[in-house]
């Protein structure tokens, strides 16, 4: 089983957060095992077996289970990590040497792209697609991974 | 060399006390590599008009000192310290607008300057000297029954806890607590003691004198309440209640939580003030926020700021609390 966690917090201006990843359907569709999506009421559901506002223990319990997870930066990522998961991590205005572990695959499409203030609010910075990886790229890294 | 900011606050003083504190400045043996001037009056002035100014000015060029005129914005005197003590200087010489150095003031301080030293503070006398037989040991627990070590003669160099008034600090180490009120009353003791807590030793030196007028007219605290005494004391007790705990408080993330959990085992007596107990059992920010006042110096992405941080947010952390 594979656990994807697509969406950051959303934002207080209501903008789309630009650190959630534009082609989930494009990846998900690339995914040959069994997906679990995590997330909160509110957010777009993208497979069969979405699981909305768990609890810490029960995300853990889940994290535990699956081969591996993929998320955009979010609380996932640092939970997963602490729980010694090494998962996917799909980057692009945030900055993974800050925010990331280098135990995860990290996958972010060039420097250029990030937020030159790493500090602010992230309301303050606009959504772009074009800030983020192929979903090729992103099935590739799992099959990889996963082998 | 590390760099010097001279920082002076003023409000209603500019033809009493200032320019004495002024030209007390520009005459020091060694000279600041910045002199910076807070203007927090109500109706402020352009004193390029006046005379005794121009002069000032000019032997400021004359004797090659960086200087600026900064209008404050009358907040009180905290945020006037904070703009200085983030200016990216090394160091920073406070000096009041009423207190006036002798000559050798900042180079008997700045001679104390060390990777282990966070303060240096000398003298600072008000006639009649009423303290010179007393025997103050500088500890924060004994500031309510003891005379500031500094307001007598200082015979020999000793380490306190907090300083009084004018000393000359190390930048960046502490922040000022912004949540005092616009009196900003105990607000060096409070950032003074921050820097000890740091772990940086805080000295009281002689040779070093410095008068203060007390100048009953104008200055910073002017015109201000009993409220804001007493405001500004309850955050001071409150503070100095939790001396001997670490002080952590997490107003931010699910995932910075996390992150911090992993440097809890490491800090010494912490008591952790946050937004989600199921990740760590802690304390209300509500209740952090009533009991210090202001909140910024936790704040790990303001810091992270300030320090054009490029490293692991936890090593942020380890940086901010251990």
């Amino acid at each position: 089983m594979i656990l994807i966690s697509p969406y950051s917090k959303k934002l207080t201006n209501g903008k789309v957060n630009p650190k959630n990843y534009p082609y989930w359907k494009e990846v998900i569709a690339g995914i040959n095992e069994p997906i679990i999506q995590v997330g909160i009421e509110g957010e777009n559901q993208l497979v069969d077996d979405f699981r909305k506002n768990l609890s810490i223990a029960e995300l853990k319990n889940l994290i535990l289970q699956c081969k591996t997870w993929i998320s955009c930066d979010s609380f996932i990522q640092h939970l997963a990590t602490s729980l010694g998961k090494r998962g996917i991590v799909l980057w692009s205005v945030s900055d993974p040497n800050i925010y990331g572990y280098p135990e995860n695959i990290n996958l972010l499409k060039s420097r250029d792209c990030l937020s030159k203030n790493q500090f602010l609010w992230w309301e303050s910075v606009d959504f772009d697609a074009n800030k983020f990886v192929a979903p090729e790229q992103v099935i590739y890294n799992l099959n990889q991974f996963l082998t | 060399m590390p760099k010097i900011l001279c920082s002076v606050a003023t409000k209603g003083r500019y033809f009493s006390t200032l320019p004495l504190v002024l030209f007390a400045i520009v005459n020091q043996t060694k000279l600041p590599d910045k002199l910076v001037i807070f203007d927090d009056n109500d109706e402020p002035q352009d004193m390029r008009n006046e005379f005794l100014y121009q002069h000032f000015f000019k032997i400021l060029e004359i004797k090659n000192i960086q200087w600026e005129w900064l209008f404050a914005g009358k907040k009180g005197q905290h945020h006037i310290h904070q703009s200085a003590n983030t200016m990216g200087f090394d160091w920073v010489w406070r000096v009041d607008d009423d207190a006036i150095p002798e000559h050798n003031v900042l180079e008997t301080l700045s001679g104390y300057i060390a990777d282990n030293i966070g303060a240096i503070g000398g003298s600072i006398l008000t006639p009649p000297l009423f303290f010179e037989n007393s025997d103050p040991t500088g500890l924060l627990e004994n500031i309510d029954t003891e005379p500031s070590v500094q307001w007598k003669n200082i015979k020999q160099i000793k380490s306190v806890e907090h300083l009084h008034c004018s000393f000359l600090y190390r930048a960046g180490v502490h922040d000022y607590n912004l949540g005092l009120s616009r009196v900003a009353h105990r607000e060096e003791t409070l950032f003074s003691y921050g820097i000890h807590q740091k772990g940086y030793r805080l000295l009281v030196v002689p040779k070093a004198v410095t008068w203060h007028m007390k100048n009953p007219k104008g200055g910073i605290r002017d015109g201000q309440k009993q409220e804001m005494f007493d405001h500004d004391e309850k955050i001071f007790r409150n503070i100095i209640s939790y001396k001997e705990k670490t002080i952590v408080v997490l107003n931010n993330g699910m995932g910075d939580h996390i992150v911090f959990n992993k440097i809890l085992p490491e800090i010494k007596n912490p008591v952790v003030f946050g937004c989600y107990p199921e990740i760590i059992p802690c304390k209300s920010i509500a209740e952090a926020q009533a009991l210090f006042g202001d909140l910024d110096q936790w704040n790990i992405y303001k810091k992270m700021a300030e320090w054009n941080w490029t490293e692991s947010l936890e090593k942020a952390y380890r940086k901010l609390y251990l």
